[in-house]
């Protein structure tokens, strides 16, 4: 049987943490609170050698090395949905929506032959897989790969940068090695985030002021709507501190 | 006027320990900087922080950050346990003890400093990593999983 999908425009996907690509996070900064978030790809995992070339190779004190990616992200709890989100579930922007966005189901993380479980739709989210939707898969190759394409092509562009990032804070963060240490030893893995002023600062970027101008904002309104859900008292936390971080470097001179 | 006692716990007035030092004159010893530089932190005063870097870190500081971490940390006390200095070279480990977030913390380094036109300089550091905060979250069974697949965690590996 050939997988089938179409989406049905129900905005369940829409929820949470979504990665961007570094030209989307910077294109959207006046939408998203951004953060850069962690994840190690052990290497007996099927991703392996792709994450290695859209991350970086990081050997841990135990002398194993790992893949880990650095996604720029639009940093929202898991039920909060993204702010782009209408109330009639549709996209707001559309027709400008990020690659992430254009590219679901697939994911470009992963080997074009190795996605055909992401098109299982996820509990609760009313994705069509019927026999009337089309099909979008067969034989291990995506049909439309124009957005796959393009997505991974910006992966892989930025790259890069990431590992100039990894770098900045494998050297002034060294702790962060032992995190990433204990994400890899974990059966449930975990992620990691920094913020988006030590990704300004290691990248040198010259629009960082207007970056943070445009963030500080957001998390400052992110800060508040999670300041009283005990649950969300380290997302607090980081949104409190970095509007902080954000509202400093948009100031700077 | 009675001086008080210097936040770097050395046991001398600020007017004749980091006083001057923050005021601009130059340190005499890696030490009295590496001094100097965590009262700067107690003191809310960055300028010297990011002064006081050598060359080539100085475009790595990110101030915003620091000055977060400035006001936010309950500075209580430096150790320093060991200070090297062989000519216009210098090492200083210390341990600087501060709360955080309700919480006891440690900030375990050890640091090198240059001199460069009779200024010592910090030009690096080596962080021990206990003690330090962490920012590791555990992975919520929705969250997605940290294999990379895009699925969630409870779909994938923690199936
Ligand atoms: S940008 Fe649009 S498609 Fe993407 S998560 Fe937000 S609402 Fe959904
Ligand atoms: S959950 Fe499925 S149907 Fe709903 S918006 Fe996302 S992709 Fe479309
Ligand atoms: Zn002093
Ligand atoms: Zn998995």
């Amino acid at each position: 049987m050939e997988p089938r999908f179409a989406c049905t425009a129900c905005g369940k996907c829409c929820h949470g943490l979504l990665p961007l690509t570094l030209t989307d996070a910077v294109a959207h900064a006046v939408r998203f609170p951004l953060a850069l978030v962690w994840t190690v790809v052990r290497s007996n995992a099927k991703s392996y050698d792709l994450a290695t070339r859209l991350g970086t190779s990081v050997r841990l004190p135990n002398r194993k090395t790992v893949a880990v990616l650095i996604q720029p992200s639009a940093y929202l709890p898991n039920h909060f949905p993204c702010p782009a989100l209408q109330p009639d579930n549709l996209c707001g922007i559309h027709s400008d929506k990020p690659s992430r966005c254009r590219t679901m189901p697939f994911y470009p993380y992963r080997e074009e032959k190795d996605q055909a479980d992401l098109l299982v739709p996820r509990k609760g989210w009313e994705c069509d897989v019927s026999a009337e939707a089309p099909v979008v898969y067969r034989n291990h190759a995506i049909l439309d790969r124009t957005n796959f394409d393009r997505e991974r092509a910006e992966l892989l562009e930025q790259a890069p940068v990431m590992r100039t990032y990894a770098d900045y804070v494998l050297k002034y963060m060294p702790w962060i090695v032992n995190d990433l240490a204990k994400m890899a030893a974990a059966p449930a893995g975990g992620k990691l985030v920094t913020s988006l002023s030590s990704f300004l600062t290691a990248t040198r970027r010259t629009d960082a002021r207007e970056l943070a101008a445009a963030q500080a904002p957001l998390m400052q309104a992110m800060a508040e709507r999670t300041r009283t859900d005990p649950a969300l008292a380290d997302l607090h936390k980081n949104y409190a501190g970095w509007a902080k971080e954000m509202e400093r470097l948009a100031q700077r001179p | 006027m009675t001086s008080s006692a210097c936040p770097c716990c050395s046991g001398l007035p600020f007017e004749t320990c980091c006083g001057p030092i923050l005021a601009g004159a130059p340190a005499a010893t890696a030490e009295a900087l590496m001094r100097s530089r965590y009262t700067a932190f107690v003191r809310h005063d960055l300028d010297h922080v990011e002064r006081t870097h050598a060359p080539e870190i100085r475009e790595d500081f990110n101030r915003a950050e620091a000055e977060r971490v400035a006001e936010e940390c309950d500075w209580q006390r430096l150790d320093v346990l060991r200070a090297t200095e062989e000519g216009d070279e210098g090492t200083v480990e210390f341990l600087i003890h501060f709360r955080r977030d309700g919480q006891d913390m440690r900030h375990h380094e050890r640091a090198s400093f240059r001199r460069i036109d009779g200024q010592w300089l910090y030009s690096a550091g080596e962080v021990n990593p206990k003690g330090e905060p962490r920012r590791v979250v555990k992975v919520g069974r929705n969250e997605p999983c940290p294999c990379g697949s895009g699925k969630k965690f409870k779909a994938c590996c923690g199936r």
